[in-house]
């Protein structure tokens, strides 16, 4: 069923759009949500340093996500300027 | 007077700069002419400063004892009285900020609003650290630094601009670049109670993230780029660190390089400064965001200062200026297993924070050099040339805002993903009948050379020779012709 995802702006340039929905499955463990993600949005390069969050909530690395439908993930990645 | 030896230190060292740079380059007249000007002005202002602070001295001298309360002086109530009226804030926050240090590391985007709200609300001593000098692209976002002050090291602007706001709080400015080494002996000589991260790199970043876990002070970290702020404050009350969240720094070529009631001072700064940014983004785009977060990092600070609670604390902020939006993302609690901040930490002592970012601790651009001698050309020779095709590598935004004449523009960008590649193949199909060399341009001479190197993979079919123009358009404008904007 599809869940919305969400890229902050600076990993919007890589993904190329802003706002968009993608088709998941309802539990899923993070690291296989992370893939579907980075290979869905070319965020390869930054795969490592991205925080998911699963409506507005940090996910834990180690744990099988439970989703549903209008869900909101947003990807964030860490920026350093200033 | 500790403070104002190191100012005055800190004036000649910058005038010797100014001098140095100046012998490098063409001494001519106008130059001497600005550096006398320079110096006239800056005794001028001494004096003005010293004279304005006599003036303040005299007109409020009546209200420095104050028998009707303990801990503050009658200036100090009329001063803050706006905030202490605040019931969570009250005298009991003014004192608490009276007697806190706070050190601020970076007086840029995030710094410089940060700073201007804490020497504004009373804190007692604030210790800046910047190892950079004020230059004009700074002035839109970094508020403290002015057109005089050009030039001149940032903290040095900086103490002058909040010495001049607030000059009953102490104010420790140190000329140097934030690594484990500075730092740990800043950390030997001083105390802080609250650690603000305003620094532009990742590098800096982690170094910050361990020295107050640490020494156990709270970080309250702000970070802006773009059309996007971050906020947390990391290490406070059991929330994770920066390394909880983000044990492995990015690659860094990922890492892209901001009166009745009671009214708390940060608040309104915050709400102004969002009108500044919707004003603006209804013309152009926005640059206040630095602004933004930097004014709300000075509110956590007060926050944890006051023991008021609420602290942003295993929450990042994140704001989107394009959208208006900002999300309140909660965060995972401390990693027992965290580097730093775990149960069994490997990091007991600053690292080398370069090398383990595989990056500087700045967001200066480092010049590459990856061609070969003979794939460059001098830009004093692009005049030499004018039927040459010259090919400017510069995003597109870039290119719209200045170029030279008969330069065609093809971004860099494109030729790495591929993008509109037979566009510029039939372009330089149609050149390679009348010639057979290509120059390539972009800003500073990197982009370019990469771009170089990928051009004679692509087409190496045909008969062109691509060239580098060395130091690119910055270049131009040094050697060629000044007005060239360097932006």
């Amino acid at each position: 069923m599809p869940k919305k995802i969400l890229t902050c702006y600076s990993a919007r340039e890589l993904a190329g759009c802003s706002e968009t929905f993608l088709d998941v499955e309802d539990s899923i463990l993070y690291a296989d949500l992370l893939e579907i993600i980075v290979k869905s949005y070319s965020l390869e390069d930054i795969k490592n340093n991205v925080i998911l969050a699963v409506n507005e909530e940090y996910s834990n690395t180690s744990e099988r996500i439970l989703l549903k439908t209008g869900d909101e993930i947003a990807i964030i990645p860490p920026i350093s300027g200033g | 007077m500790y403070d104002i030896r190191i100012n005055n230190d800190l004036r000649m060292h910058s005038n010797m700069c100014i001098r140095h740079k100046f012998f490098l380059g063409r001494m001519a007249a106008e130059e001497q002419k600005i550096e006398k000007l320079q110096d006239e002005i800056n005794q001028l202002r001494e004096e003005l400063q010293r004279k304005e602070r006599e003036l303040f001295d005299l007109k409020f001298k009546k209200y420095h004892d104050n028998k009707y309360c303990l801990g503050l002086t009658a200036t100090d109530i009329m001063r803050y009285s706006r905030q202490m009226l605040l019931s969570q804030f009250s005298i009991t926050g003014q004192i608490a900020l009276k007697k806190s240090r706070v050190l601020i590391v970076g007086m840029g985007g995030l710094g410089c609003p940060c700073a201007l709200y804490l020497a504004a609300a009373g804190i007692g001593e604030l210790t800046i650290v910047d190892y950079d000098e004020v230059e004009l692209t700074n002035l839109h976002r970094q508020v403290l630094h002015g057109e005089n002050d050009i030039g001149i090291p940032k903290i040095l602007s900086a103490y002058n601009r909040l010495k001049n706001l607030n000059s009953n709080i102490k104010i420790i400015p140190i000329h140097t670049h934030a690594n484990s080494s500075t730092l740990t002996d800043l950390f030997k000589n001083k105390t802080f109670d609250v650690v603000v991260d305003g620094s532009d790199n990742v590098a800096t970043r982690y170094l910050l993230n361990d020295i107050c876990v640490l020494n156990n002070l709270p970080l309250v970290s702000g970070s802006a780029l773009q059309m996007e702020g971050q906020l947390t404050v990391y290490n406070y009350n059991k929330g994770p660190c920066y390394r909880c969240l983000f044990p492995v720094p990015p690659p860094p070529d990922t890492v892209m390089n901001c009166g009745d009631g009671g009214v708390l001072g940060p608040v309104p700064g915050i709400i102004g400064t969002l009108q500044a940014l919707e004003v603006i983004k209804t013309c152009t785009s926005c640059f206040t965001v630095p602004g933004i977060i930097g004014t709300l990092q000075a509110l956590e600070v007060i926050k944890i200062l006051t023991k008021q609670g609420g602290v942003l604390s295993s929450r990042l902020l994140t704001f989107d200026a394009c959208e208006a939006v900002f999300r309140n993302v909660k965060l995972r609690t401390r990693n027992s297993r965290c580097a730093v901040c775990g149960d069994d930490p490997t990091i007991t002592t600053l690292i080398d924070y370069e090398e383990f970012c595989g990056a500087s601790a700045h967001d200066k651009v480092i010049d590459v050099d990856i061609l070969r001698k003979d794939d460059h050309i001098p830009v004093k020779e692009l005049s030499s040339k004018p039927e040459t095709l010259l090919i400017d590598v510069r995003p597109t935004l870039e290119f719209a805002m200045c170029n030279l004449d008969n330069s065609y523009n093809f971004p860099y960008s494109y030729i790495k993903k591929g993008k509109d590649l037979d566009k510029l193949r039939k372009k330089l199909e149609d050149y390679s009948t009348n010639g057979n060399e290509v120059l390539i341009i972009c800003r500073r001479g990197n982009d370019s050379q990469r771009a170089v190197l990928q051009l004679k993979e692509i087409f190496t079919d045909l008969p062109l020779k691509f060239l580098n123009v060395l130091g690119g358009l910055y270049a131009y404008s040094n050697a060629v012709d000044s007005s060239f904007p360097i932006y």
